[in-house]
């Protein structure tokens, strides 16, 4: 078929299998995309019937708007942490979910249903958590890290994020980790072990420079979550209080729906999009060069 | 093969005639006895009551089917609606905040001419009227200042407690030392960036005036950047009076803890006296009632002069709009929105449904029932004795959200008050 002679013909034969998806992509990806750049060099407000051409006015404005860089900063933070820890609690999980433990695919179900969870609802549940129960255990037992509520304070507010970042997403990363550990080869590992390697060196020398795909995977995953976190930091913290803890996608979506000035909050998504871009490109860019054969 | 050939010719047909056909539904037209129309729901604690007004409109006008469609909570109406026009797919009627009726004005429709425009209380229409065409009607009147609860503050005075002795911030500050002394805790302040940027700091522009057009020079000279916010005395004398609430505050160990949930409850139940916030949260309050339904409000006071504009007034304003789409709804819709518009104003089980089931304060002269729930009662009271100070309904859209923000952080104390200020008149300088 392949061979078949003709542009169209073989034009054809492919837009018959992938034309649908493509139009799909283009028709709710690639469209909406091109509209909002063109949407970044006017001033509409989201409801007028006109609106005029302003030029670079809008990429001017981000870049002077310094609560956008603010927010940017602290959403990289969030990341920069929130990566770290996702991914050693995710891979402790599924090194000890994987050493032969009793009931192991049970637990394994466990920590993967938080990620079962919306954003939102885990949002409120926690939030519940945080001002009421964990502040009443505080008053009971007279801790003093919980007798007010975490959310009230930028710092905590800020940890609370993270705390639950971690909980909703090392579930998932677990289960990639879980596969990538099963797929190390046994007879390297039995090789290992009759030359007298102990279990750290094993992990160090083989299983870690083995598992280096699973690693780009969940790294560019938790990456890329953390930067569009929306949901969990409207449900749980409000990016309060008082604005301490809004990150970057919360900001935009407010610039151009709440202060309803729609050209500037889509010039900032663009420029949110172009950092992000570079930053997990490079990433999945120089993590790759780590991978080996076993 | 030339089956084959044949099969691609007939898939990829289908596929086009799927799109197109998906494409030109919308043009189909519904039944012609039949009219359903939808309003937009942006009064959360009203959509069950609203559900049940259609159903007794439908019995009254059998050929009309209205549908509540509710904004999610925590979306703006302007957040919704305005998604709504992006997808071609309007509301008939929709509910709106004061200040958003001029951004959809292109798009609703012209209501001078209706009939209930003659029973409308004085000034309910001007915010929404441009080039003397009035767009919207005016669904509700809300107010807000100090909740008391009659019980707590009886027992903390000895004896009837008399509202209008509360005129001045002293007087206030010995309120709350008589609740104090009483045992009760004085107040609670919930801290969401709502109550405090749109209902609590707004009242500083309110109140430089009961000249409307005063208040409105001043907003313009805020925005310009002219007004020094630091030597303005209604302002400081407001910043005062909040200085004493978070000082009598029953959550002032951690004061931006609380929630909304938190009000109702400590003051229903008489744990505090005084609770900052409006006439929507009756429902929540009676849930936990034990005044046996006597409560009524306080002005907020910003000065030590009985006379001064706002020791005695209590802020108002018609705070819900209704609007009709001009623009996707075919003419008898339009025709039917219009009849539930005149249904609310002048049948008995429209009026029933405002003022009983939806404890709605109505903006229209003829609708005399009395309203049960006592938070209403007393606005209606402030209202009919002319003690009333004009909300701040047209405000830009992010001021609650800012501002709320700024006051949030004078209350916890991570800010002092210039840096507020500076907070305040940075904000309006980048106002457009």
């Amino acid at each position: 078929m392949i061979t078949e002679k003709g542009l169209w013909n073989r034009l054809r034969l492919r837009l018959l299998f992938t034309g649908p998806t493509l139009f799909a992509f283009l028709a709710v990806m690639i469209v909406p995309f091109l509209y909002g750049i063109y949407l970044t060099f006017t001033n509409w407000d989201g409801i007028s019937t006109t609106s005029s051409l302003v030029g670079f006015q809008n990429y001017v404005s981000v870049f002077q708007d310094t609560v956008f860089w603010h927010s940017f900063l602290l959403t990289l933070e969030y990341v920069f942490i929130t990566v770290i820890l996702i991914n050693i609690v995710a891979f402790l999980l599924a090194f000890v979910l994987t050493s032969g433990l009793k009931g192991q695919s049970l637990f394994r179900a466990g920590f993967f249903v938080p990620n079962l969870v919306g954003g939102i609802v885990l949002g409120f549940v926690w939030q519940f958590i945080f001002s009421n129960v964990l502040v009443y255990l505080g008053k009971e037992m007279s801790l003093p890290l919980f007798d007010a509520s975490w959310l009230a304070d930028p710092n905590k507010a800020f940890w609370a994020m993270i705390i639950v970042t971690v909980w909703q997403y090392a579930g998932y990363m677990m289960v990639i980790y879980v596969a990538g550990l099963m797929n190390v080869p046994k007879d390297i590992l039995e090789a290992a072990s009759i030359d007298g390697a102990n279990l750290l060196t094993k992990l160090r020398k083989m299983v870690l420079p083995l598992m280096v795909p699973s690693f780009i995977v969940c790294i560019f995953l938790s990456l890329q979550r953390g930067f569009m976190v929306y949901d969990l930091n409207i449900s749980l913290t409000k990016g309060g209080p008082y604005k301490s803890t809004e990150m970057v996608s919360m900001h935009v979506y407010e610039k151009a729906f709440l202060s309803r000035d729609y050209g500037v909050g889509q010039a900032e998504a663009f420029v949110l999009f172009l950092l992000v871009a570079i930053i997990t490109i490079a990433q999945v860019y120089f993590s790759k060069k780590m991978e080996v054969e076993a | 093969m030339k089956t084959l050939k044949w099969m691609q010719v007939l898939a990829l047909s289908l596929i086009v005639v799927l799109f197109v056909a998906a494409c030109g539904k919308s043009g189909e037209s519904e039944s012609e006895s039949e009219v359903k129309i939808t309003l937009l729901n942006s009064k959360g604690e009203i959509q069950s009551q609203l559900e049940a007004a259609a159903k007794a409109f439908k019995e009254d006008n059998p050929g009309i089917t209205l549908e509540i469609i509710p904004v999610p909570a925590g979306q703006s109406p302007f957040e919704k609606a305005s998604a709504l026009y992006a997808s071609g797919n309007p509301a008939t009627i929709t509910m709106l905040d004061t200040g958003d009726v001029e951004k959809f004005k292109d798009r609703v429709l012209d209501l001078s001419g209706e009939k209930w425009m003659a029973d409308a209380v004085e000034r309910s229409t001007s915010l929404t009227t441009f080039d003397s065409k009035n767009y919207a009607f005016p669904l509700a009147i809300e107010g807000y200042g100090f909740i008391y609860n009659k019980a707590v503050v009886d027992q903390a005075v000895g004896g009837a407690f008399d509202p209008a002795a509360i005129n001045t911030t002293e007087a206030l500050e010995e309120l709350f030392q008589k609740i104090e002394a009483s045992g009760k805790a004085p107040l609670i302040v919930s801290p969401m960036d709502w109550s405090l940027g749109a209902h609590y700091l707004p009242l500083a522009y309110a109140g430089q005036s009961s000249d409307p057009a005063v208040v409105a020079q001043f907003v313009t000279d805020l925005k310009a950047g002219k007004v020094d916010l630091a030597s303005n005395s209604v302002y400081n004398g407001l910043l005062d009076t909040f200085d004493l609430m978070a000082k009598y505050n029953i959550d002032k160990a951690s004061p931006l803890s609380g929630t909304y949930e938190r009000g109702p409850e400590v003051l229903g139940k008489g744990e505090v006296g005084i609770w900052f916030q409006g006439n929507w949260a009756w429902p929540q309050i009676s849930s936990f009632d034990t005044a046996s339904g006597q409560y009524g409000f306080l002005p907020v006071p910003i000065s030590n002069n009985a006379d001064d504009f706002g020791n005695t007034q209590i802020s108002s304003a018609v705070s819900k709009r209704l609007v009709l789409d001009k623009e996707k709804n075919t003419a008898e819709q339009q025709a039917a929105a219009k009849k539930w518009l005149e249904w609310m104003v002048y049948s008995e089980k429209g009026q029933d449904f405002l003022v009983n089931q939806a404890n709605i304060i109505p903006a229209f002269n003829n609708i005399t029932l009395e309203a049960k729930d006592p938070l209403a009662k007393s606005i209606s009271d402030y209202i009919a004795k002319g003690k009333t100070q004009d909300s701040m309904s047209t405000l830009p859209a992010d001021h609650w959200a800012k501002i709320g923000a700024s006051m949030q952080k004078y209350f916890a104390g991570a800010a002092d008050r210039a840096t507020l200020t500076k907070e305040i008149q940075e904000y309006w300088k980048t106002v457009k």
